[in-house]
């Protein structure tokens, strides 16, 4: 038994010398973001996919379209269809990225999302028609104004709904990456429960073997 | 060196999951009693070695040690890397389970080959030449761990030149660690233990 003593000496002097650290392993996040998808594709040692083509199919595997990670494995995919988006990214080597962005999930597609950005401008145009024949009853040069201030109002309301979804992201983007990194986690116990199967797998083939050579005799 | 899931072609993963499970039988029925524990201890060795990540410059590679298992198990490998790489793809996600063939035979055919070949070497009388051939064990079953790995992806559509160059390349780090490391392993074990290669040795001076 002794040189098996041996073996778990060494493997546990290595197992224990480094703490376990993250698996070569490849990971891949979409999220919708305004009328965009956006997403991450790396490995999960903390390097990323730069420069790989990313190609996007629809649940039946028809090919929607394709994209480009940046230098930092980040890429974005304007969706043309509100239908279930598969993303597919291959780095080489056997390491595949396949990630699927659920209907749910989507971003407002196409029209949908025009008619939502859009539709506070016609509600205020509608309240500027009726202003300005009060207006000009009482000043001409305030109607200009009004209908003026209308459209900056939509305008500047357009630009607030960019600045806040920008610093959303912005503040979501380390949340996500922590989230991602926290699920490629392998912790002690995962691998003492491995180790654990594979003493109770031998084992079982242990007592097997002695049974059978048992019965032989 | 996993290869995932949906990366190869069905009839490679066919093929390999057919070698693979004709390896394991082969080698459960040369799996001795007397040998089982070592198995077990290499199986976990193997286990836990893909976690320890050797940083390379901004990458990282992970360690392997299909050739230590494959110059103490012969045959057996099959079972102990088999059941090594199951619980790597159920507990960590590594590979898959559908690739579980390839990647068994992939991992576990170099081991095998590496006992053949230098069998003779780590059951040198000598301490030192057999820590050697050990050395050569280690970084040969890298070596042709990376070329079956590129061949699967060749016979999956990849051209081969470039997708075993590239698996040799970011590999080669792997090969000189994991060819001190075997080496040394060899060395403490003849020095230590020198019963643990008996097998290998009446086996060898059997064929010789």
């Amino acid at each position: 038994m002794k040189p098996h003593i041996l073996l778990t000496v060494i493997a546990l002097v290595i197992s224990c010398s480094t703490t376990p650290a993250l698996a070569h392993k490849v990971i891949a996040s979409v999220f919708a973001s305004g009328s965009d998808i956006e997403g991450e594709i790396g490995f999960s040692n903390g390097e990323m996919a730069k420069k790989t083509l990313v190609e996007v199919f629809d649940e039946d595997g028809n090919k929607l379209g394709e994209t480009r990670t940046d230098e930092e494995g980040f890429f974005v995919f304007t969706p043309k269809k509100a239908i279930p988006h598969v993303f597919s990214a291959n780095l080489g080597s056997g390491h595949i990225a396949k990630v699927k962005l659920e209907l749910a999930d989507m971003p407002q597609v196409g029209s949908s999302n025009t008619d939502r950005s859009v539709s506070p401008i016609p509600e205020l145009g509608s309240t500027a028609k009726v202003l300005p024949t009060q207006t000009i009853a009482t000043n001409g040069s305030v109607n200009i104004t009004m209908a003026e201030l209308t459209e900056a109002n939509a305008a500047l309301l357009e630009e607030t709904r960019n600045v806040m979804r920008e610093m959303i992201h912005r503040e979501v983007k380390p949340l996500r990456r922590e989230i991602a990194a926290y699920k490629e986690k392998n912790n002690l116990q995962t691998i003492l429960g491995g180790i654990g199967y594979i003493v109770g797998l031998f084992g079982f083939w242990f007592y097997f073997s002695t049974r059978r050579k048992l019965a032989k005799r | 060196m996993h290869i995932v899931d949906g990366a190869l072609s069905n009839e490679v993963v066919i093929a390999g999951s057919v070698l693979a499970a004709g390896g394991i039988a082969l080698g459960l029925r040369k799996l001795d009693i007397e040998k089982i524990p070592a198995a077990g201890m290499l199986s976990a060795t193997f286990f836990v070695a893909s976690l320890i990540h050797v940083p390379i410059g901004p990458s990282s590679v992970h360690l392997i040690l299909n050739g230590l298992a494959g110059l103490m198990l012969g045959w057996a490998a099959f079972p102990a890397l088999f059941v090594g790489l199951l619980l790597q793809a159920v507990f960590f996600g590594f590979g898959g389970l559908t690739v579980l063939g390839v990647n068994t035979l992939n991992i576990a055919l170099p081991a095998v080959l590496v006992f053949y070949i230098c069998r003779q070497g780590v059951a040198a009388r000598s301490a030192i030449t057999s820590a050697v051939w050990g050395g050569i064990g280690g970084t040969l079953s890298i070596v042709l761990t990376t070329l079956l790995v590129g061949a699967s992806l060749a016979l999956s559509g990849d051209e081969f030149i470039p997708a075993a160059k590239l698996v040799f390349v970011t590999h080669i780090p792997v090969m000189i660690i994991e060819g001190l490391l075997t080496g040394f392993a060899v060395y403490l074990a003849r020095k230590v233990k020198p019963e643990l290669f008996a097998e290998l040795t009446v086996s060898a001076e059997a064929t010789s």
